[in-house]
């Protein structure tokens, strides 16, 4: 403000005072004189974004998270995080004068009388399920490609955290509501936490105030819900991009990619607007999900009442694999010395997710055992390259998608008409059985992918001709370029040339050289 | 001069009481308009933070009582002249529970000595007329009697249906599920019935002429019902079954609760108070206004759904909304995303 | 896979241009190169006339498109649509509409501008390849060795000399960490104490419905089910929590007693916890002719007739019973409390009621 006052007003003036980029210079003049932006701000503008399709998944969940935070935001203006009871006078009539906590009162008002509440409410629901689906493709495109190898250890266990505080906060904004099935899931929360050997009992007290239902836990939810764990959210997925612009992107091998440079589209213009188009796509396709696909219909639910209770209740689906391993767990407990052990609970629901997470966690440290692999790592393995990483991660989907399909061994033996004590059954021998097939299958076919190496090759056309004696000839065809590609080695890299940038038109064949110049920094 | 109002020392004192005049008055007023109203929950509030007003909680305490001034029996003049009848089908009188055992009739009416109709504004219960009995014994041989006997003794492969009541006979073949196409299944198959509703109210009229019995056929008059008591009641007692937005689910041992959207007012009333196959009984604890409310719940709310959301995704909740989450949130998503980047690497 | 695209690109375009490698590098004709026509917005490039005849040579800084006219008027067409459906979410909001006019319109005005944009990025800039180079993130070993040493030794120096001051600040640290910690984890509820172990159910409770009413004994038949709660606690939803019981009828000719439970079930009405032993959820389904209550969360399974065996599912103990007898009046009362802790298994529960050792 105060440097245009004294400074030039007209274009022309300011054009001569601070060169031919006019205000703008002036603007990153001023900025840079003070914090120094134009060195790296530069650097910055060219960071170079591979342009392969699966490095957008990452962007679906950053983008759902935005679309979350906003909505959420909105979504509080409203709530009343309350476990206080009232009596709801309101417009959705088989509710009148029923009894209720405030949080499920306001809910349920902010569903129907709060103008596009309930679309916000909606999207905001769908954008968790998005959210949380999108972090598990995105991880699963990091673990096959080995994305996770040195240096970015440090980052993909970020991801795993961020992955964890995901599903927590789903689980527990999903419960905010206090609607008979959410209600129905802090039970199951609560006894959970009472199910942990020795501290159980006192965890399961301190969280709740008191013996289950407490008179708290709403109150709690909430701030847990709207500001902890979204700042250690925020936080984190700072510092995930934070290194992903100090790492560098991976890219896939093949055409001039190296370990050395990094292949793609710079962030502006072209990477800004393609994905600031893309986070306008996710926030719309979100939208019509919010507005055409109802999701937690919690007027239908009706209030938490202890006694009361709807079959049917699963959690969302990033818990579901919870769930199911609770259902196929056979009914083991440990007492004796005046004490009990529930192992039916304490296994599935805390040591199960608690080994899968460690896993996860420690993954680039247990392929570093086996492979004695200490370099650095840029360029992406295909997975069937790596058949045994592709395998395990091949099992490890295989058991979590087992054990999420017995969390509907009600819904599947309804619709399927069949028993349901069969179809627990299947799901507890398919549990063992599911992964050991799946990943030596995937093995298998890694292997004879890579055995095959002329599959994907390109055969050069024979041109068969008969002479004029009658004689049949084959002749190759002339070669056409890409030929001889072999799909399976990534292709000689060239030695960069590093040509003088030069007057065009200077004789040289334009198409070949024109524009072949290096990035320096 | 107002001024002079406003600093004088009455004015606060003034002011208040006129507050809390107008306030009691005003609670009284609304304490009153709440007395009216037909009350689901009784008893006082869970904790001290509560916000239902004080004449509120007054009455809803009192709301349980309602309950029983309903069930006192206002029986008809000519309800004398059917006691043993009454008696003989199953039918009791309230006075020495305090709730009778398979309605809460405010009238019985009479005929020939026997009870013909009883029950009260929420439902009346009607037995066949007995010009039906002949028509229901020849459909009975055509359609039942391989399996129950011509006796209606019930076999191995059938149970007896001696003394079941109209209400049950009804059910079963306006559901459709008898005559059953594969008899020995686990559970009876709910399909378009065989037999219209007159027939099945002709064989209903049979079996009842040689046992009679409760409960009669119910006509359930919802006008004026309680949705909310409904909806309570449906969450406490149907729920549990049914799922709470009534899309039935599979049960133990290849038994399921059926879906409720096909079910007629009739039907439902009919299975509360019959308990059909592996349903529990519902019968003294639930007062035939509760199950006009429940009924009024399930045909207008469970069936026809407000869904302002969008569509429904078949009421089973989080499945299908994780597929279609994952389908076509991530996957429509990850389309969109095979457009924007290079497949080729 | 695309490898012929591969081929016929020819070389790397430089997007750093003028002032990458630092202040005072100039404008040199032909180093700095530009986006294409009408791209609008782009990195900077230098003023020149060689400038301008690379741009026109060089197929890497043209648009990605060959068409650019045709992709032009799909992008305008698709931002006056985006635009349309902006405003059409405005008026819809400001009128106030359902819920699928905001999400429709919603969709149309953010999805159609942002396939726009898309669509102008993909096509209507220049499509490289752009190639950044990536340098070692690692100092050299020089200094990494000196990081380490700075490190070790200054920390040698400091402790070496004043390791009592030292000790003393780690242990004030410390202890604050623990004092801290310890209220506030504290304070945050009660000890559990023994209050896992007991319900409101007393020795001649009566047993009322969700209403209050009681339960005589002529109420339920055969089949009958009904969720009770002793009386003046049956609407505080946290007695609800731990005090509902199912009060079921069967045929007490096929109730199996157990020893110590024979008065436990007058005339075929028996009484458990509603609090499943797995998860607590309320057991609230009950197959009549299988005489199976099944915990509608994760299926477990009991005999009703058998004293709530679990027979099936996850749940490991049966769900406790309540002894129940009929007052002088005929209603139904409670013999005494629960002989075991309701709902699911804790560390501090003892072995009572776990086997079916006493069952006769």
């Amino acid at each position: 403000m105060a440097m245009t006052e004294d400074g030039p007003r007209t274009r022309r003036a300011v054009r001569e005072a601070h060169g031919p980029y006019g205000r703008i210079q002036q603007a990153v003049n001023e900025l840079d004189e003070r914090v120094g932006i134009a060195k790296g701000g530069r650097a910055l503008l060219d960071k170079i974004f591979p342009d392969h399709w699966s490095f957008m998944l990452g962007e679906v969940a950053l983008y759902s998270f935005v679309v979350l935070v906003a909505t959420g935001i909105f979504l509080t203006l409203y709530y009343v995080p309350s476990s206080a009871t009232v009596v709801y006078h309101g417009v959705y009539k088989p509710l009148d004068g029923m009894r209720m906590s405030e949080a499920y009162a306001s809910t349920v008002n902010l569903s129907f009388s709060v103008r596009a509440g309930l679309l916000m409410r909606q999207v905001h629901h769908w954008a968790a399920d998005v959210f949380v689906g999108s972090i598990v493709v995105h991880m699963a495109r990091i673990f096959f490609t080995g994305a996770f190898r040195k240096p970015r250890e440090l980052n993909w266990t970020i991801g795993i955290i961020l992955l964890i505080l995901a599903i927590f906060n789903g689980f527990i904004g999903y419960s905010l509501p206090d609607d008979l099935i959410s209600g129905t899931g802090i039970r199951i929360g609560y006894s959970i936490l009472l199910s942990i050997p020795f501290v159980g009992s006192y965890l399961a007290f301190f969280l709740f105030g008191g013996r289950y239902p407490g008179h708290i836990i709403l109150e709690r939810f909430y701030i847990i819900h709207v500001l902890i764990l979204p700042l250690i959210i925020i936080g984190l997925i700072g510092a995930h991009l934070g290194l992903l612009v100090r790492q560098k992107h991976t890219q896939f091998p093949g055409g001039r990619r190296t370990e050395h440079n990094v292949i793609g589209s710079p962030l502006f213009p072209q990477f800004a607007a393609k994905t600031t188009g893309f986070m306008l796509m996710v926030t719309g396709v979100l939208g019509v999900l919010g507005g055409y696909a109802q999701i937690n219909p919690i007027w239908q639910f009706g209030p938490y009442e202890p006694p009361k209770i709807s079959y049917a209740v699963q959690p969302d689906w990033y818990m579901g694999w919870l769930d199911g391993a609770l259902r196929i767990m056979p009914s083991w407990q440990w007492t004796g010395w005046g004490h009990t052990i529930p192992w039916e609970v304490f296994l599935p629901a805390v040591i199960f997710p608690g080994l899968i997470f460690n896993i996860c966690l420690a993954w680039p440290m247990i392929e570093r055992r086996f492979t004695k692999d200490y370099a650095l790592h840029n360029l992406l393995d295909r997975p069937r390259d790596r058949p045994k990483r592709t395998a395990a991660g091949a099992a490890m989907i295989g058991l979590l998608f087992t054990v999420f399909g017995a969390s509907s061994t009600d819904v599947l033996a309804n619709y399927f008409h069949l028993s349901l004590n069969q179809v627990l059954w299947f799901f507890r021998v398919a549990v063992i059985v599911v992964p050991i097939v799946v990943g030596l299958v995937t093995w298998k076919v890694c292997v004879e992918m890579q055995r095959v190496p002329g599959a994907v090759k390109r055969k050069r056309p024979m041109i068969v001709s008969r002479t004029s004696a009658g004689e049949y000839v084959a002749v190759p065809a002339a070669e056409r370029p890409g030929d001889e590609h072999h799909e399976l080695e990534p292709e000689p890299v060239p030695v960069r040339i590093e040509l003088e940038p030069e007057p065009v038109g200077a004789g040289t064949t334009p198409t070949a050289e024109a524009g072949v110049r290096r990035v320096r920094r | 001069m107002i001024r002079r109002l406003i600093r004088s020392r009455f004015a606060l004192p003034a002011a208040l009481l006129l507050a809390v005049g107008l306030g009691s008055v005003l609670s009284l007023a609304s304490g009153a308009k709440a007395a009216t109203r037909q009350s689901t929950r009784t008893g006082s509030s869970t904790s001290p933070a509560t916000t239902v007003p004080r004449t509120g909680r007054h009455v809803l305490a009192t709301a349980g009582a309602t309950h029983f001034v309903n069930t006192k029996p206002r029986v008809t003049p000519h309800a004398t002249a059917c006691t043993k009848d009454a008696e003989q089908i199953g039918y009791r009188s309230p006075k020495d529970s305090g709730s009778p055992q398979n309605s809460t009739p405010r009238y019985l009416k009479c005929s020939h000595g026997k009870v013909v109709q009883y029950g009260d504004k929420a439902i009346t219960y009607r037995l066949p007329p007995s010009s039906y009995i002949a028509a229901g014994h020849e459909l009975f041989e055509e359609n039942c009697s391989s399996c129950h006997l011509p006796t209606a003794q019930g076999s191995a492969a059938a149970p007896s249906l001696v003394g079941v009541g109209p209400a049950t006979v009804d059910f079963w073949v306006t559901t459709g599920r008898m005559p059953a196409s594969t008899p020995l299944q686990v559970q009876a198959e709910q399909k378009p019935p065989r037999l219209t509703k007159k027939e099945a109210a002709e064989v209903a009229a049979w079996i009842n002429s040689l046992t009679p019995s409760a409960p009669y056929i119910p006509d359930v008059h919802t006008k004026g019902a309680n949705l909310t008591q409904g909806a309570t009641l449906f969450a406490l007692n149907c729920a549990a079954c049914h799922t709470i937005t009534g899309a039935g689910d599979a049960l133990a041992y290849g038994t399921y609760a059926p879906t409720l959207h096909l079910a007629t007012p009739t039907q439902i009333a009919e299975a509360i108070r019959t308990g059909p196959g592996n349903m529990p009984r519902f019968t003294g604890n639930l007062s035939d206004a509760q199950v006009r409310d429940i009924v009024a719940y399930v045909s207008e709310k469970i069936q026809h759904p407000s869904d302002p959301g969008g569509y429904g995704l078949g009421g089973v909740g989080p499945v299908t909304e994780g597929f279609v989450a994952l389908l076509f949130g991530v996957g429509g998503l990850m389309l969109v995303s095979f457009w924007i980047g290079d497949r080729s690497s | 896979m695309s490898e012929p695209e591969e081929t016929h690109v020819t070389g790397e375009v430089d997007v750093t241009g003028p002032g990458g490698s630092g202040p005072g590098d100039g404008h040199g004709p032909g180093d700095g190169s530009g986006p294409g026509d009408g791209s609008g917005p782009g990195d900077g490039h230098g003023p020149g006339v060689a400038l301008l005849a690379a741009r026109a040579d060089d197929p890497h800084l043209q648009d990605a498109t060959s068409h650019p006219r045709r992709v032009e008027a799909i992008v305008g067409l698709f931002f006056l649509v985006g635009i349309a459906g902006i405003c059409a979410f405005g008026g819809a909001y400001v009128e106030g509409a359902s819920t699928q006019v905001y999400a429709a319109t919603l969709f149309v005005g953010l999805f159609c501008l942002g396939f726009g944009l898309t669509a102008w990025g993909k096509y209507l800039m220049p499509r490289g390849p752009f190639v950044e180079e990536r340098h070692s993130l690692a100092s050299s070993a020089d200094e990494q060795q000196a990081m380490a040493a700075a490190l070790v030794e200054r920390t040698g120096i400091v402790v070496k000399r004043r390791k009592v001051l030292g000790g003393m600040l780690v242990t004030g640290l410390g202890l604050f960490g623990i004092v801290a910690a310890f209220p506030l984890i504290r304070s945050l509820g009660p000890k559990p104490r023994s209050s896992l172990f007991t319900t409101n159910w007393k020795k001649g409770s009566l047993l009322v419905d969700l209403n209050g009413k009681p339960v005589h004994r002529t109420d339920m038949q055969v089949g009958g089910l009904l969720t009770v709660f002793p009386k003046g606690k049956q609407t505080t939803t946290t007695a609800q929590a731990v005090d509902q019981t199912v009060l079921i009828r069967v045929q007490s000719t096929k109730l199996v007693t157990m020893k110590g439970r024979g008065d436990w079930a007058p005339d075929g009405y028996v009484a458990y916890s509603k609090v499943c032993t797995h998860l607590g959820c309320p057991v609230g389904l009950y197959e009549q002719e299988l005489e199976l209550l099944v915990c509608p969360c994760h299926q477990s399974m009991f005999d009703v007739r058998d004293g709530a065996f679990p027979v099936f599912g996850p749940a490991p103990r049966p769900l406790p019973q309540l002894p129940i007898y009929f007052d002088s009046t005929g209603f139904l009362r409670a013999r005494s409390g629960f002989d075991q802790p309701i709902g699911p298994g804790f560390w501090e529960r003892s072995t009572i009621g776990n086997g079916k050792a006493s069952s006769t």
